[in-house]
C-alpha cells in the first residue's frame, strides 16, 4: 500500500545531510537531466501526467510549457506556504530530505530556462526551513548550486510572516514583493505567474519533489502509479480522530477507508467514523455512509461532490460536534480571510458570528436561512478561491448534517 | 534616529540586496531581523527599512499589519502558542488552552493560533517558536515549571 516515491529517504537518519543523501541516491537524477534538452524535459512531465500537489491538481507540465514560453527573465517559486489545516506533508521534505527538493528546483529551473528560484516557507516552520537552508548551503559548497554547478541555480529561502492566505499563489508572489498578501485578479487565458513583472512558475514542494524520480525513470514508470487521470503517488496524510495519525505516501485511486484503518490505525478509542474532511479544511465534509467505496483521486472525490485538495485528511468520530467543527472552521476562515473583496471579509465573519447562536442552542430558523445566503454570496464573488471554499464547506455542512443544526434551534 | 541593524545584520542585509531583483522584496526579511534583534518591530524600524528598500514608511507598515507574526509592541513575557484549529481542537486543545491559563498566564503569554501543520502532533503548541507536538498538562507542567 505504501509507495515510497518522494518519502524514500524520509526514514533514513540525517537524510538532510548532503553526504547521507548522497549515498541513498541524491542528485542522482542530473546525468539524465542534461543529457536532455529543456524541452524534452517539458514533454516527459506532460507525459507523466503530473498534476500539482498543493490542492489544486492543475497539470504541471502545461504550467511549465507556459512559463517556458514567455519572454523574460525566469523565476521559479516553490510554495512552501503549507496553511491548509489538516495538512503538513510538505514540512516533512523540507526538513527529512531537503536534498530532493533542491534535485527537483535544479531540474524544473533547467526545463524552464530558469536561473534563480524562491522558496516561500510559512513563518511558522523557522526550524525546518533552517534545515533546509543548512542543505541549500551544502548544495553550494558541493557545486550543486550557484555559478561553479553545471547548471547555474540559486535558491533563496524566504520566509513569510503568518498568512494563510500567502499559499494563494498570486498572494504568494505579492508577499513575495514586499506587499500585504492580497491575491490579484486571474486573466481569462492561460499565462504563468508573474514576479515583478517576469514570467513565473509557481509550483508546490512536492510537485518539484517529484520531478527527480521522473526525469530519472520516465514518465511511463510514474503512470505505473495511480489512476490514468491522477496518475503517480502522494503523500497523503490523516489526522483527527485516529490511533495513528501520520503521513503515508500511497499511490492515488486507494481506498479512503482502506487508508484510514491501515495506516491512520482507524478510529480512536473504537468508536464509530462519522465524517472525514477528505483533503484539508476547505474541502467539503462527506460523511461516513458515503465514503464507503471513495478511491482517493481528484476524479473519485469530485464526483462525490467534494475535493481531494491537499489529501490531507482530518477524521471524526461518532461523537464530535458537527456544529463544533464548523465553527471551527469558520472562526479559521474568519481569521484569515486577506479583507480585500468585500463578500469575503463580511461574510466569513458574519457566518462565524451566526455559529455562536447554534452552539448556544440559541439560534432560530431565520438564522438558518441567513447562514444560507451568507454562503450563497461568497460564491463566485471575490478575486481568489477563499470565499468559495469557504461557502462550499458550509454547504457541506449543511448538506449532510442539517439535522445537528436543526437541533440546535430554540 | 535610536533603531539601527547590528554589524552582524548589516552584513546579511548586504547579501539580501543581491538575492532580490528589486529591493521592495527584502521588506519581509528585514521586518524579521529587526524583530529577531529588537523582539518586536519599533516605529525607527519601520523607518529605517523604509529608508533601505525606498518605499515610504507607511507601506512598511500596512505590511507589518498585514502578517500576524509581527509584534508591533515588545513582549512582556515568553510566548506559548497554542494550536485551535480542527485536528487540534479534536484532540484536546480547548483543555490545554484553559489549563495553560489558570497556571501559567503569569509567565507566559498564551495565544491561540491558528494552524501550525502540526496535525499529526495534535495537540501542540510552541514555546518561543519551537514546536512541541502531542502535548499534555503533565508534560507541560513540568517543561514549564
Amino acid at each position: 500500500m505504501i509507495t515510497k516515491i518522494v518519502s524514500k529517504n524520509f526514514d533514513i537518519k540525517d537524510s538532510f545531510k548532503i553526504d547521507v543523501a548522497l549515498k541513498n541516491g541524491a542528485y542522482s537524477s542530473l546525468d539524465t537531466l542534461f543529457s536532455k534538452k529543456p524541452q524534452e524535459l517539458i514533454d516527459t512531465i506532460t507525459q507523466s501526467g503530473l498534476r500539482g500537489k498543493g490542492g489544486g491538481g492543475a497539470l504541471a507540465g502545461g504550467k511549465w510549457q507556459l512559463a517556458s514560453d514567455h519572454k523574460g527573465i525566469k523565476y521559479l517559486v516553490v510554495n512552501a506556504d503549507e496553511s491548509e489545516p489538516g495538512t503538513f506533508k510538505d514540512r516533512r521534505i523540507l526538513s527529512l530530505d531537503p536534498h530532493l527538493l533542491i534535485e527537483g528546483i535544479i531540474a524544473t529551473c533547467y526545463a524552464i530556462a530558469s536561473h534563480s528560484s524562491y522558496i516561500y516557507v510559512r513563518g511558522e516552520y523557522e526550524e525546518f526551513s533552517d534545515v533546509l537552508q543548512f542543505a541549500i548551503d551544502e548544495a553550494y559548497d558541493r557545486k550543486y548550486l550557484g555559478v561553479d554547478a553545471r547548471y547555474r541555480v540559486d535558491i533563496v529561502v524566504h520566509r513569510g510572516a503568518g498568512a494563510y492566505i500567502c499559499g494563494e499563489k498570486s498572494a504568494l508572489l505579492e508577499s513575495l514583493e514586499g506587499n500585504r498578501g492580497h491575491p490579484r485578479l486571474k486573466p481569462h487565458t492561460p499565462s504563468p505567474e508573474f514576479y515583478f513583472s517576469e514570467p513565473t512558475l509557481v509550483n508546490n514542494v512536492e510537485t518539484i519533489a517529484s520531478v527527480p524520480f521522473i526525469v530519472k525513470n520516465g514518465a511511463e514508470s510514474y503512470r505505473e502509479y495511480g489512476t490514468e487521470k491522477s496518475p503517480g503517488t502522494l503523500l497523503f496524510a490523516v489526522s483527527g480522530n485516529v490511533n495513528s495519525p501520520g503521513v503515508y505516501e500511497v499511490p492515488f485511486g486507494t481506498g479512503m477507508l482502506e487508508y484510514i484503518e491501515k495506516l491512520g490505525g482507524g478510529v480512536k478509542n473504537g468508536k464509530k467514523l462519522k465524517a472525514v474532511i477528505p483533503g484539508g479544511a476547505s474541502t467539503p465534509i462527506l460523511p461516513a455512509n458515503l465514503i464507503k467505496d471513495v478511491k482517493l483521486d481528484y476524479e473519485n472525490l469530485r464526483d462525490i461532490g467534494s475535493a481531494l485538495g491537499t489529501g490531507g485528511m482530518i477524521v471524526l468520530d461518532e461523537d464530535a460536534s458537527i456544529v463544533k467543527a464548523l465553527k471551527n472552521l469558520l472562526r479559521f476562515y474568519h481569521h484569515e480571510s486577506c479583507g480585500q473583496c468585500t463578500p469575503c471579509r463580511e461574510g466569513t465573519a458574519w457566518s462565524d458570528k451566526i455559529l455562536d447562536k447554534f452552539i448556544a442552542k440559541d439560534a432560530s430558523r431565520q438564522d438558518l436561512e441567513v447562514l444560507r445566503s451568507v454562503s450563497n454570496s461568497m460564491n463566485g464573488k471575490t478575486i481568489c478561491v477563499f470565499a468559495p471554499a469557504a461557502s462550499g464547506v458550509i454547504d457541506g455542512f449543511l448538506k449532510h448534517f442539517e439535522s445537528e443544526f436543526l437541533e440546535c434551534i430554540k | 534616529m535610536s533603531f539601527s541593524f547590528n554589524e552582524e545584520n548589516t552584513l546579511k542585509i548586504k547579501t539580501l540586496i543581491q538575492s532580490y531583483p528589486q529591493k521592495r522584496s527584502l521588506i519581509l526579511p528585514l521586518l524579521w531581523l529587526a524583530q529577531k534583534q529588537d523582539s518586536y518591530i519599533c516605529d525607527d524600524a519601520m523607518q529605517k527599512i523604509s529608508e533601505i528598500v525606498e518605499i515610504p514608511y507607511m507601506h512598511i507598515y500596512s505590511v507589518v499589519t498585514f502578517y500576524t507574526m509581527f509584534r508591533l509592541k515588545r513582549p512582556q513575557k515568553r510566548i506559548i502558542e497554542v494550536c485551535r484549529t480542527l485536528s487540534c481542537e479534536l484532540n484536546g486543545s480547548e483543555e490545554i488552552k484553559t489549563y495553560l491559563d489558570s497556571n501559567h498566564s503569569d509567565e507566559y503569554e498564551i495565544i491561540e493560533v491558528e494552524c501550525m501543520g502540526a496535525c499529526s502532533g495534535a495537540p501542540m503548541c510552541t514555546l518561543d517558536g519551537k514546536y512541541m507536538e502531542n502535548i499534555t498538562k503533565e508534560e507541560l507542567a513540568k517543561v514549564l515549571k
